[in-house]
Formats: C-alpha cells, sequence, structure tokens
C-alpha cells in the first residue's frame, strides 16, 4: 500500500509538471503536440549527464545539475515548435507529431553513438545511472520521497500565481485567448508565445527525466516515453487549463498508472487474475473513457492553434 | 504659440498590391472637436485608421501631432503619445473582467505581482465622472454590447489618452445606447478630449460632430463644417451622386402560409436560459417579413433553428403545411426552403473550392449532378454554373474555374443567392443579406428578394440596418431578447419607435 | 502570355517536397558528420543508395524487391493518413490501426487457418471498426483525434502482444512463421516473386497502387469525395447545406483506419517479417505513413512516389556501417522530413510572393522602356 501512494505520488508529479507545460504552451496560444518528444529529449539530456558525472560528486550538485540540463535541453528542442508555430504559421498538430518522432529518432541515434564509441560491441540505445538515480531519493522509513515531488509541488503552485497574479500571467492568457487584444494594448504577442512555448519546453524536459527516474535505474532511449506526453495532455484537457484543477486530474490518472506498476503487491488485485497487459493499458483506457466525458464542455483557450498574423485582423 | 491641431494626417497615401488603399488624403483634427470621418464601406476609413496607429506604414505623407511631426510604427508609439480607439470588432479578451480588460498592458505592480486595488479606484473615479456605470469586476462575455463599449472607452481613459477614435461605434448599439453613447462624446470633448468619429451614419454626424471630412474610393473629398452643412450635402459628398434609398415594389399580392412557426423554443448554452422563448409567427407568400432586432438578441438562433443548424427545444415549425422541426438540413433544403446565410465565409461557401463547386453546394446530390454510380457529371455542373454566373452577373476572373476566395465579397454574395434562388425555394430566408457590400450590390439584393416576393413566394429577411428594415419589407416583427416583441407595417412606424421596441422598452403582445 | 510554371500549384508541392528531401538528407548528413566524419559521407550515400549499393544486377533487384514489399505497407499507412487529413482529420491513430490489421490478419492466418482474402477482409473491418470508435468519439463527444489516437495506439499494441502471444512460435516471442503454419494464407505473387528473385513479392504491390488511384478517384471525382473534401475545408459550410457531418467523420475514419489495416495485412501476410510479441514500441510504418502524405504533397499519387523514397532511405538506414552508426538515423531524417513539410504552406506563400514582386519589378522595366 505504501507503494502504491509512494508511486502515485512521483507520477502526479511528472504528470502535473507537463501538463503544466501543455498549459502554459496553450494559455499563449499555440498547441504543444510535442510534449512527448521533449520528455524525451529532456530525459536524455539528464540520463547522458548523470552518466558523465563523475563518481563521487556530491548529491545536491547531482540534482541541480540534472535538472538544469533537462530545463536546458527541453527549452531548446521547443524552439522547434515556437520558429515553426509562431513565425512560419506551421501546422502544429504535423509540428508536434514530427517532434515526437524526432525527439525519439535524435535520441536513440545520439545514445547508440555514445554507446557505440565507448564499447564498439555495444550497440544498444540505454543509459545507466544506478548510482546517480540515488541522488533524487530519500528515503524515509520504507518511504521513497522523491525530490521531484516537490519540484513539481512548487511547479503547481508557481505556475498558478504567475497565472493569475502577475502581469506576465495576465498577458499570457490575454494572448491565447484574443491575440489581436492583446497587441492592440501594445503586448508582443510573438514574445509571449515565445515565453510560452519556452516554458513549455522547460517543463516537458522536466518532466522527461523525472520519468525516467522514477521507472528504473536505466532507461532504453528507442522505447521513448510510452505516450505520457499524451496522457499529460488529457490531464491538462480534464484539468481544464487550470493548474488546482490539473493536481486533481493528475492525482486520477497518476493513481491508475501507479497501479499498474504495483498491483502484484496487492493481494486483492492479485488475486484477480486480471493479465498485466491490463493494468498496463488502465491509464490509457481510463485517460480516453474521462476525454468522452470532458471534451464536449472543454473550454480550451480560444485562440489556441491558430497562427497570430499581425495583418489580419 | 500654440498649435490648434491635436493631430494632423497631411496627404497620407497607401497603397495595396493592386489598389491605392488612401490617395493623398489629408486629415486634420481640432483639439476638443468631434470631428467626423465618413465615407462609404471600403472607402479607405479603416485603412486610414490603421496608419495613424502605425499598423501600415503610408509610402507618402506625414503625420503630425501637436503640430510636431511624429513617427508612428507601431500601436505603442501611438499609446505613448495619447492616441486611443475604440474598434469597431472590440479588443476584449471575453473571460476577462472589466478590469483586467482594462489595465492590460498598463498594469499597476507591487513587488512583481499585479496590484489591481489602485487601478479600481482609478476605474471607478473615471467610470462616474463620465456617467458610464461599469462595474469593473464583471467578466466580459456576461455584460451587455454597450457596456463592453463602454470598458473599451474606460481602457482610454485609463490611459489618459486626449486624442480618442471611434470605429463605427453605433452600430451594435440600440437607439437609447446610441444617444447615451454620443451624449458620453459630448461629455468627453467638453472635458478637451479630441474626438475622430468613424461613421456612414449622417444623423449622428448631425448631432454630435463639429466637421467632417469626407473619403470616397480611397480620395480625399473634403471637410465641411457640419453646422452650415445638410445631409443631403454629406450624403452627396459620400455616395458621389443622389441615391434612391425606396425600392420599388409592386402592390402587394398576399397568397397562402407558407412558414408558419408555432410556440417555438430554442435551449441556450448549458446553464443559461433559452435563446428563443416561445415564438410564434407566420410568413405568407407574396410578404417580405422582416425580423428586426439589435445583434445578438436570438435573430441568428431563430434561423439556426427554422434551418436546422440548432435543434428546437419545443414548438413546431410548418413549411407549407408540413411539420420540419425534426428534419434534416438536408430535407427541410428539399421542402423548399433556401437559406442564405449571415456569414458567407462561415456557413455560405466553401472558399477553396472553385465557383462552380460553390454553385452546386446544395444541389450536388441530385441526379443532374451526381450519376447513379455516385460519380460527379462535371459537364452539366460547369454549363449550370455557367448559366448561373450570366443570369446574376457574378464576376469572377477565370468564370467557373475561379476559387471563391479570389472573388469579391460582393461577387461571393451574389454567387450565393444565384444559388438559393435557383432552388425556386417557396421561402427564402436571407440573414443580413447586404452586409459590408457597396451601394450598386445592395440595390441588386434588394431586387432580388422584391422579385421573389412578386413572384408569390415568401421571405424571411432578417436585418440589423434600420434603412433596409424600413424600406424593403412589407411587415416588420421586432426580436429583443428571443421574444417578438412587436409587430409593425413600415410605412406607419418610425424608427424612433422601432427603437424603443429594439430596445425592449416596450413590448406588445403579438398576435399570429 | 505564357503561363508561370513557378505558379503552378502542382509545380510548387513538388518543388517544395524535393526541398524537403534536401534539407532533410543534408541535416542527416550533418548528424553523421557529428558522430564520426570519417564516415558519414559513405553512411549517407548508402542511406541514399540503398539497393544499389549491390553491386550485383541480380541482388539489386532482389534487394529493390525487399523494399517494395515494404513500400506496399507503407503507401496503404500513407493514403490512410491522407484520407483522413483531407477531411481535416489527423489520424495520428493509423499507427495503432495498423497494429490491429497485424493482429486480425495473423491471428486468423495462424488460429484459424483462413485463406489470405478472408484474412485480408478481417484486417479491413477490424481496424476500420478502430477508425470508427476514432470517429464516433469525435463527432459525439468532441474528443481531439490526436490525443485519442495515442492511447489508442498503445492499447492497440497491449492487447495485440497478448492475442498473437497465443499463435507464437515455440521458441522464440515471434508468431509462428506462415509458410509452417498456413501456406494457404500467404499473399498470392502472380509470378512477381520470380521476377525479383524473391519469393515475398506479391500482389501486395500492385494492389497498393491500384488502391492510392482508387483513393485519388474517390476523392475528386465522386458526390462522397466532394464531400469530404468540403467537410474538411469549411465543415460549416458542409454543415449548412446538409451534409452529414458527423456520419462523414466517422465514415471517413472507418475508411482510414480500415487502409491501415489492410497495410499491415499486406505485409505480414508476405510473410516477410513476424510479429514479435513483446515489442514494446508502436511500430514506425505508421508514423512514417505521415511522412509519406506530407511529402506526397497530400496528393494519392504523389504518395506512391513518396512512400518508396522513404522506405528507401528506410532501408537505406539498415545499411550503414553499424559498427559506427545505426539504422534510425532513416528515422531522424524522416522526421526532419516531417518538420519541415509543415513549412510547405508557409513556402509556396512566401514562393508567391517572390513571384509577384519580380513580375511588378518586370513591368514596372517594361513600361519606362
Amino acid at each position: 500500500m505504501l507503494l502504491l501512494i509512494q508511486y502515485t505520488i512521483i507520477f502526479t508529479a511528472i504528470l502535473s509538471l507537463v501538463a503544466l507545460g501543455g498549459c502554459f504552451s496553450e494559455h499563449s496560444g499555440v498547441i504543444n503536440l510535442g510534449l512527448e518528444g521533449t520528455m524525451v529529449i529532456g530525459a536524455m539530456g539528464g540520463a547522458l549527464l548523470m552518466r558523465m558525472l563523475p563518481d563521487g560528486t556530491p548529491v545536491f550538485l547531482i540534482v541541480i545539475l540534472v535538472i538544469l540540463i533537462s530545463i536546458v535541453v527541453g527549452m531548446l528542442y521547443s524552439c522547434l515548435l515556437a520558429v515553426s508555430a509562431i513565425h512560419c504559421k506551421a501546422d502544429q498538430t504535423i509540428i508536434g507529431t514530427a517532434m515526437n518522432l524526432l525527439g525519439v529518432a535524435v535520441a536513440t541515434v545520439i545514445v547508440k553513438a555514445i554507446n557505440l564509441s565507448i564499447n564498439p560491441d555495444d550497440p544498444s540505445s540505454i543509459v545507466q545511472y544506478v548510482a546517480e538515480k540515488q541522488a533524487f531519493l530519500v528515503n524515509i522509513g520504507d518511504f521513497e520521497f522523491n525530490w521531484f515531488s516537490l519540484i513539481a509541488l512548487v511547479a503547481l503552485i508557481g505556475s498558478y500565481v504567475v497565472l493569475y497574479k502577475t502581469r506576465f500571467g495576465l498577458r499570457l492568457c490575454a494572448c491565447g485567448e484574443h491575440p489581436q487584444a492583446a497587441d492592440s494594448v501594445g503586448i508582443n504577442v510573438y514574445k509571449m508565445r515565445w515565453a510560452g512555448v519556452l516554458i513549455s519546453g522547460m517543463l516537458g524536459g522536466l518532466g522527461g527525466i523525472a520519468y525516467i527516474i522514477a521507472g528504473a535505474s536505466e532507461w532504453k532511449f528507442e522505447n521513448g516515453v510510452a505516450g505520457f506526453g499524451f496522457l499529460a495532455l488529457a490531464v491538462m484537457i480534464f484539468g481544464e487549463w487550470k493548474p488546482h484543477k490539473i493536481l486533481m486530474a493528475a492525482l486520477v490518472f497518476g493513481f491508475f498508472r501507479a497501479l499498474g506498476n504495483v498491483y502484484s503487491g496487492i493481494d486483492f488485485l492479485s488475486n484477480l487474475n486480471i493479465p498485466s497487459a491490463f493494468y498496463t493499458m488502465l491509464p490509457y483506457i481510463i485517460s480516453l473513457v474521462i476525454l468522452v466525458f470532458t471534451s464536449k464542455k472543454s473550454r480550451a483557450p480560444k485562440a489556441e492553434g491558430i497562427p497570430y498574423d499581425k495583418g489580419v485582423r | 504659440m500654440e498649435n490648434a491641431y491635436a493631430i494632423e494626417m497631411l496627404n497620407i497615401t497607401k497603397k495595396f498590391p493592386g489598389i491605392i488603399a488612401n490617395d493623398n488624403i489629408t486629415l486634420q483634427l481640432k483639439k476638443g472637436e468631434i470631428h467626423a470621418l465618413l465615407g462609404e464601406n471600403g472607402a479607405g476609413k479603416s485603412t486610414l485608421m490603421s496608419v495613424l496607429f502605425g499598423l501600415y506604414t503610408p509610402e507618402e505623407g506625414i503625420i503630425k501631432k501637436d503640430g510636431k511631426e511624429v513617427k508612428i510604427s507601431n500601436p505603442n508609439d501611438a499609446n505613448d503619445l495619447g492616441i486611443g480607439m475604440v474598434h469597431q470588432h472590440f479588443k476584449l479578451v471575453e473571460c476577462f473582467s472589466v478590469l483586467d480588460n482594462i489595465i492590460m498592458g498598463v498594469e499597476p505592480v507591487k513587488n512583481g505581482f499585479l496590484d489591481k486595488s489602485v487601478a479600481r479606484k482609478k476605474v471607478t473615479e473615471l467610470s462616474e465622472k463620465y456617467g458610464l456605470h461599469v462595474d469593473p469586476d464583471a467578466i466580459i462575455e456576461n455584460i451587455t454590447v454597450g457596456m463592453q463599449q463602454r470598458t473599451e472607452i474606460l481602457k482610454m481613459l485609463y490611459r489618459d489618452n486626449e486624442v480618442l477614435i471611434f470605429d463605427e461605434p453605433t452600430a451594435v448599439l440600440t437607439p437609447q445606447e446610441i444617444s447615451e453613447l454620443l451624449q458620453i462624446m459630448k461629455n468627453l470633448a467638453a472635458e478637451g478630449k479630441s474626438i475622430l468619429f468613424i461613421t456612414h451614419k449622417l444623423a449622428e454626424i448631425m448631432e454630435v460632430a463639429d466637421r467632417c471630412t469626407v473619403i470616397r474610393k480611397g480620395k480625399y473629398i473634403g471637410t465641411v463644417d457640419v453646422k452650415t452643412s445638410s445631409p443631403a450635402e454629406l450624403s452627396a459628398l459620400m455616395v458621389g451622386r443622389d441615391v434612391n434609398f425606396h425600392v420599388e415594389k409592386k402592390p402587394q399580392e398576399l397568397k397562402d402560409v407558407i412558414l408558419s412557426v408555432e410556440n417555438m423554443s430554442v435551449a441556450g448554452e448549458p446553464g443559461k436560459q433559452d435563446v428563443i422563448k416561445n415564438v410564434s409567427m407566420k410568413v405568407r407568400g407574396g410578404e417580405i417579413v422582416c425580423l428586426a432586432g439589435i445583434d445578438g438578441n436570438g435573430q441568428s438562433e431563430f434561423v439556426y433553428a427554422l434551418s436546422g443548424l440548432l435543434p428546437v427545444k419545443s414548438g413546431k415549425i410548418k413549411l407549407c403545411g408540413k411539420e420540419i422541426q425534426n428534419m434534416s438540413i438536408r430535407k427541410r433544403s428539399m421542402s423548399g426552403m433556401s437559406h442564405i446565410p449571415e456569414d458567407r465565409h462561415k456557413h455560405g461557401m466553401v472558399l477553396d473550392y472553385p465557383l462552380e463547386d460553390n454553385m452546386i453546394l446544395q444541389t450536388y446530390f441530385k441526379p443532374n449532378f451526381t450519376s447513379k454510380f455516385g460519380f460527379l457529371k462535371r459537364k452539366n455542373i460547369r454549363s449550370f454554373s455557367d448559366r448561373l454566373i450570366e443570369m446574376y452577373d457574378v464576376r469572377s476572373g477565370q468564370g467557373s474555374v475561379t476559387i471563391a476566395r479570389a472573388m469579391s465579397g460582393g461577387n461571393q454574395q451574389k454567387a450565393i443567392i444565384a444559388r438559393e434562388i435557383d432552388k425556386e425555394p417557396e421561402l427564402l430566408i436571407a440573414v443580413q443579406p447586404t452586409r459590408g457590400l457597396d451601394v450598386g450590390a445592395i440595390e441588386f439584393i434588394h431586387k432580388q428578394l422584391v422579385a421573389q416576393r412578386d413572384a408569390g413566394k415568401a421571405v424571411l429577411l432578417v436585418s440589423l440596418e434600420l434603412d433596409e428594415v424600413m424600406d424593403v419589407p412589407d411587415r416588420i416583427l421586432v426580436m429583443y431578447e428571443g421574444e417578438i416583441v412587436g409587430e409593425f407595417d413600415p410605412k406607419a412606424v418610425s424608427q424612433e419607435e422601432l427603437g424603443l421596441y429594439m430596445a425592449g422598452a416596450k413590448k406588445d403582445e403579438v398576435k399570429v | 502570355m505564357k503561363k508561370n510554371i513557378l505558379k503552378n500549384n502542382g509545380f510548387q508541392t513538388l518543388l517544395a517536397s524535393l526541398v524537403c528531401i534536401v534539407l532533410g538528407i543534408l541535416i542527416g548528413f550533418l548528424v553523421l558528420l557529428m558522430i564520426e566524419p570519417s564516415g558519414a559521407f559513405d553512411a549517407i550515400m548508402s542511406i541514399v543508395k540503398n539497393f544499389l549499393n549491390y553491386s550485383r544486377a541480380n541482388l539489386q533487384i532482389k534487394n529493390l524487391g525487399k523494399t517494395l514489399v515494404k513500400t506496399a505497407p507503407l503507401l496503404m499507412c500513407s493514403l490512410s493518413i491522407l484520407f483522413s487529413y483531407k477531411v481535416g482529420l489527423f489520424n495520428i491513430g493509423a499507427a495503432g490501426q495498423y497494429v490491429v490489421g497485424a493482429c486480425a490478419s495473423l491471428y486468423a492466418a495462424i488460429a484459424w487457418q483462413w485463406g489470405w482474402l478472408p484474412c485480408l477482409l478481417l484486417a479491413c473491418v477490424a481496424s476500420g471498426a478502430v477508425g470508427a470508435l476514432v470517429g464516433a468519439m469525435k463527432a459525439y463527444f468532441n474528443v481531439n483525434e490526436v490525443i485519442s489516437g495515442i492511447m489508442l495506439n498503445w492499447i492497440a499494441l497491449y492487447v495485440t502482444n497478448m492475442i498473437l502471444g497465443n499463435v507464437k512460435a515455440a521458441s522464440n516471442p515471434y508468431t509462428r512463421v506462415l509458410a509452417e503454419a498456413n501456406k494457404s494464407a500467404i499473399l498470392p505473387t502472380m509470378g512477381l516473386d520470380r521476377v525479383f528473385g524473391l519469393q515475398y513479392v506479391s500482389i501486395a504491390i500492385p494492389l497498393a497502387i491500384l488502391f492510392a488511384v482508387l483513393v485519388w478517384v474517390v476523392m475528386n471525382k465522386t458526390k462522397f469525395g466532394y464531400e469530404l473534401r468540403a467537410t474538411g475545408l469549411n465543415k460549416n459550410a458542409a454543415k449548412y447545406c446538409g451534409m452529414a457531418e458527423n456520419r462523414n467523420i466517422i465514415l471517413s475514419l472507418a475508411i482510414s483506419g480500415a487502409l491501415a489495416g489492410l497495410g499491415a495485412a499486406f505485409l505480414y501476410l508476405t510473410d516477410i517479417e513476424q510479429w514479435k510479441c513483446t515489442v514494446s514500441a508502436v511500430p514506425q510504418m505508421g508514423f512514417n505513413g505521415i511522412a509519406a502524405a506530407f511529402l506526397g504533397g497530400l496528393s494519392p499519387i504523389g504518395t506512391i512516389f513518396a512512400s518508396f523514397f522513404i522506405q528507401h532511405i528506410t532501408e537505406g538506414g539498415t545499411q550503414v556501417d553499424m559498427t559506427m552508426y545505426c539504422s534510425q538515423i532513416s528515422d531522424l531524417i524522416s522526421a526532419i522530413i516531417i518538420y519541415l513539410c509543415g513549412f510547405t504552406a508557409f513556402l509556396k506563400l512566401a514562393m508567391n510572393k517572390a513571384i509577384a514582386k519580380f513580375e511588378s519589378k518586370n513591368a514596372k522595366e517594361r513600361s519606362t522602356k
């Protein structure tokens, strides 16, 4: 049971981080379907750094550096979306899809190249980080506390404050709702959208590294992040693009995701003799069901997905 | 010596590919005056204002503020110079509060956080000073259009703007709201604000403006002193010829009831009240009935319910005696209903289809155009389209194969009208069929509506333009907040009287 | 007056696609250079040359055959993407519908010993049903088809692994080889196998091309296509003139799904590959279909060539020097190509602007003379 709580917390944290990423981008008016790819790239950045750091690096330094690199890499990657969607009026769905495919391909190519250069007999796309992973965990009795849970909590509160209590948030939301209105009072829509997408990349990258650390102590990059970026988007829709509701939505999804990891340890569930694949599928099924019930009345930012053109008004 | 002009735009020329939108236009706005800018749709008023706001850079000409030449390259520059504008389509974020909309762009901040208390105080003070009565905490989407416009005015006042521009501000208002707005404008001018008032409504100019600049087809026609001028003179300047507003009609020959609506209600958005409340009405063959009212009082929803785009909550719709309220859109259309939609780009056309494919939008499935095996008969489609183009004088670059997007608005509308009338409907529903068109096209469309009436068909016209409401129909029904509140003979009612009904100040029990 | 060929929409599309290809390969080359400069040129050449890497003619033709065998399913997947995209829907779920097609055809072939034709039909129906499900959720519940498609991709993958686990070989995680399990389920070859010297070359290839032509005919020559394109271009107008919007959404996604499912059957019923029941990622085929569809300028005929090209470089990718690089470099190139395809509209706009500028300049010069 403790394990279930532990996993629920960490998956909720990851989903919240990535969903908030989607939230910032969409509030600025850009749909970020490329979060999945951004997660992979962020995860790759962090994982490679963890492997390269010399043994005996202070725990504190590991945490800070890994987080920093994931954020930076995620932001850089999201520039692909920003440039195309904000300046070239590209179809945001195609670009997002391309970014997801590209993320996995780039990570695989890079990791394999590095693996090969270290050991010519190792053509895998696996990165190990057994020791470094411990830097992110604090054991409180049997409970494993993950620093990312705290980071996610801070991000949630921070996002709420930024979106609703600051000048930046007011302007950001205006750009996603009615960019012409924002422009007419001197707000630079392009700049705000860049900000939205970059924050989105930052949170996506952070979510990526958090995801692979929560899993095992090694990661095979050919597999990407198994649709987690899209689950986060479902969380965002379910959470009505609002940080406090995103937390609630993430809790629901996080719980079902955790169930897949630990169900065998819960007597009641393992006695049911349901094949393990069912539990693996559960989050996806739940998200479909929830989308069916929530999409009809969803209130997305009005101008999302529509390229802004100064000339047209 | 202090300069008498707040803003001077001297010899402005702005060209677009293939068109000169502004050709050597000069506009001088005196301090503390209300200056009208008069011109038809497409005369170049919006372009001129966009130049003033730095949205376009003119090829020639200069702008002066208080006698000094200034360079305005974006709206921020205009803001910094104290120039503000109430746009025709409000620039308000609907899910924000009034206050948030007002402070947006110039937000007061304390320790990095928004400090709304200062702003709220200033807004309340301004609101009281000019008699605007706006609640700063109301959400935009919940307040009336008039209040939204006042929010826009407060936006300018909050920024201490000295030059206020109103772009067609009365188009969306009730007559009562209009007179209140004109009073507010007078108050503002009395306080020393300089006002530029863009409009094509002569009566309003006569009431508030001190001077009036007229432009026509991108050219500067002249500036006149309003007190020494007359509506007839202004009108002649605006259109360049005397316009006969009157629509020629044969004496009426009423036929059987074609459309009959009985106690129809249409549900609003979830949690809100019905948009159409228990409405009953009839349209007979040989008459044009006009559904008048201020925009957003349920006219659109009423027509959507008739045509099947919105479901009916309760009540009946009968077309030639047959109940149609549960029929599909297609079946209603086949039963003799044609619908010229309000928004030709949204509903009326597939803009990326060639003209011929748009001409068959309502009939493509008929045996004339589709073979038994589901293949399109291209030859028939072409000759059909060519015929309509010829008959209705639809002008397009390459005839039937022209992509609809490349056509002018007037010709797009003509094509839609050709398509809908050629179906030989019993009932023709025309929603704002002349919106945004030039005088020639308007005349053509009115003639077509009257021709349908004279042929014994029923015509339901939905219009927001008072001129059209008074001139075209045989009978007027006024709709207010989803109910029909009055029925009139256009020959026996004054515009003022209609205005009272449209604003909900008066209400009759309307018998069917 | 002579019509400027540069203004022709089809020509612009072709040009834009070529630019995407060249840039994609160039970026791929740069990546290879960064990994290991010494072999980069050889590697990019192996990718571009694919079957031409072999010096002997019979080997060349055999490997061309191998590429073609995999082009057929790719073409079906890209037709699937294209079909729904014309209606304004992005069926990223094609990848999962492809998986369902594999599941249905292989299970029917091995467990029920069905012949190839019923197997194809079952794949068609099963994948079509999944497509219809996405459509129904979109039509009746306004569920974003991209997100529901992705969710269904993963569900399809896990379900397929579970079902096909029942018909897998005893010694490895792959499904049983059809040549042993049920010969009648293997697609007929009609002599194509002898032409290419490869037994896997079957009627799937001409069939796929036939489907491309069929899609073109349906889209451009029929009432149904007229409705679908109208819905894709202006949903509101389609509704206004009484087209059954929901029916069209569901139908087009069902057809889209069926095309993808057939694609899978076109691959697995040749017996060239078996399904790996432990696979943990959705097969790339459906996603490559996106690249091929856009690279082909969203035209069914253009897609034939684009599919061949994408498969060509994907196969070429398996021939790079594995001691230095990995085959995923081809995935990287196709992903870059999809990304660049997002810019085609922008590119065309820029082209038209440049032409207009050039022409007005010319006109001015002429008038001054």
